[in-house]
């Protein structure tokens, strides 16, 4: 017999066992396919739920953005100053600027000398004529300032740590304006960098908060779908059906929900953000950056959530389905 | 064919087996009635042959299979072997006829050319050609059997399990179900059939076994049912 065995040329062998998982296989996506069809309402009544769901990851993703771009703005609208003496030079606004840049917490540094400051106070009030006649009369006591947008307003102990050490910056200071980090002002930029944060933090929880809801729900719709048909289950499993076998045609149709949904559901996406960009800017909402993203980068969005659709669904039905499958 | 060697089933400790020390020898091709009241065991006893449950002790054989070794993951390869008949058909409902049949021979892995030379033979043996395309609520209940009665045999199984196929039908759909049963039988396929009917036992004449709360009573070579 084992010698029998021996003469089985085994790339023939190999050859059969491909051929049938090829046939299995294709008759699982057939199953899948026909399923999806002839259980119709069910298939609709999966497919809308899981569009909203996927909506809502697509909203939370949305949302997401805009609110780390809107805060990102709202970051480089805080600058810090160093107020310098109103005779400081360009040269050494120039060379404190070099300075400050080596910093790692700034991000940018400009210099407005007293000249610059007094101009475009004389712009800004440029239909006041007293202001401007006791402007012109008046000796120029506007300070020098060097304007700095740090990585993060919380952090500003490496810019207090410059002002006190530095010599020249030191030498330069101007004594009656203190630096907008320090004293009473400093509460102020710190009381903005913590709202900031926290509403970081919360579009982050509620983000997270809204995609576990949404997987749970589609999880429960495919649940309660597999549920009606586990009859059809424990019938397959006694007639002698491999689990594969039954599994299959539930994936098969778990990922046509995901697929249709995730169309749908990109679709109407892209059409409320575009339709609601115009109100929100309006509101000094940072929408510009996630239309540029969504238009730049929407075949990968739209595949990220086929995926995201598939995905869910192929977990929820691997699971709804593991329950019918024991023995 | 069949070896049931002082098999019990129980589902708690506390509570009496479903099964008790049943030992019985089935001959291949015998046609063999199971009979015994609601809760006598005879359901168990046809899981515990289809590997739905696994006995608590003792050993069955079936067609040299021994249900010791088998692994779960053998058991489907088992079930191709054995064909079930239920009393609620069991049909896949948005699947036809020959769609219902062919299923048993997909999930074997037949190619499309033998299932298409296979299931009309079968469909026509148990007399609904022409039925193919019609899905199982088209179909009355005897109609119905019929479909599952080919389901379970179109792999030519050695064995038939009939677990009370005439239960939902009226009189004259269950003898024509009995008919077909006992054609099969001739064909060589071994029948063991549950049932409550005891027109059906004492007509046929062929081996019955009683179970009552969990024992076989009596093993008649022909006999008829007791009440």
């Amino acid at each position: 017999m084992s010698a029998k065995k021996k003469h089985i040329p085994q790339p023939f062998a190999g050859k059969k066992r491909a051929r049938r998982f090829a046939l299995s296989f294709l008759r699982v996506v057939r199953y899948g396919l026909e399923s999806f069809f002839r259980n119709s309402w069910l298939s609709v009544a999966a497919t809308a739920v899981m569009t909203i769901t996927l909506l809502i990851i697509f909203t939370a993703f949305v949302a997401q953005n805009i609110l780390t771009d809107t805060i990102g703005d709202l970051r480089s609208k805080v600058k810090m100053s160093i107020y310098l003496q109103t005779d400081t030079t360009d040269q050494v606004g120039a060379d404190l600027s070099a300075e400050l840049q080596k910093l790692s917490s700034v991000r940018t540094v400009t210099y407005i000398s007293a000249n610059m400051a007094r101009t475009q106070d004389a712009i800004n009030h440029q239909n006041d004529s007293s202001f401007l006649e006791a402007l012109t009369a008046a000796t120029n006591m506007y300070p020098a300032t060097l304007s700095i947008e740090v990585n993060d307003i919380n952090s500003t102990s490496q810019l207090q740590d410059f002002v006190d050490n530095n010599e020249m910056v030191k030498k330069y200071l101007n004594p009656s304006h203190k630096p907008s980090f320090a004293g009473d002002r400093r509460n102020t930029i710190q009381t903005i960098g913590r709202a900031v944060n926290f509403a970081q933090d919360v579009g982050i929880a509620a983000g997270s908060l809204f995609v576990f809801i949404s997987s749970l729900i589609i999880f429960n719709t495919i649940r309660m779908a597999i549920f009606n048909r586990k009859e059809e289950i424990q019938m397959m499993k006694l007639i002698g059906a491999d689990k594969s076998f039954i599994r299959g045609p539930f994936l098969i149709e778990s990922i046509i929900y995901g697929f249709i949904a995730a169309i749908v559901a990109t679709g109407l996406g892209f059409v409320a953000v575009y339709r609601s960009a115009d109100t929100l800017t309006s509101y000094q909402i940072s929408v510009q950056p996630t239309l540029d993203m969504l238009s730049h980068y929407s075949g990968l969005v739209l595949l990220s959530m086929i995926a995201i659709g598939a995905v869910i669904g192929i977990i929820s039905s691997l699971l709804a389905t593991h329950k019918y499958l024991k023995i | 064919m069949i070896l049931i060697d002082r098999v019990t089933k129980s589902y708690g400790k506390d509570t009496n087996p479903a099964i008790n020390q049943v030992s019985l020898f089935i001959e291949p091709r015998e046609f063999v009635i199971l009979v015994g009241t609601s809760g006598a065991g005879k359901s168990t006893l046809l899981k515990l042959l289809t590997r739905e449950e696994k006995p608590t002790s003792g050993k069955i054989v079936v067609g040299g299979i021994d249900y010791d070794t088998l692994k779960d993951s053998h058991i489907p390869m088992l079930r191709r072997k054995i064909g079930v008949v239920f009393q609620d058909f069991k049909l896949l409902p948005q699947r036809t006829v020959y769609e219902n049949v062919a299923f048993a021979l997909e999930i074997a892995g037949m190619t499309r050319r033998e299932i298409r030379s296979t299931v009309p033979k079968v469909i026509e043996l148990v007399g609904l050609a022409g039925k193919e395309k019609q899905f199982p609520n088209q179909l009355s209940g005897g109609e119905r059997q019929r479909v599952a009665i080919a389901r379970a045999v179109v792999r030519q199984p050695k064995i038939l399990i009939a677990d009370e196929p005439t239960g939902n039908l009226d009189p004259k759909h269950s003898w024509d179900i009995i008919r077909l049963l006992e054609k099969i039988n001739k064909y060589g396929t071994t029948v063991l059939l549950t049932t409550h009917n005891a027109e059906i036992v004492n007509k046929l004449k062929r081996r019955v076994i009683t179970l009552e709360h969990g024992k076989i009573t009596s093993d008649q070579a022909e006999g008829s049912y007791r009440q």
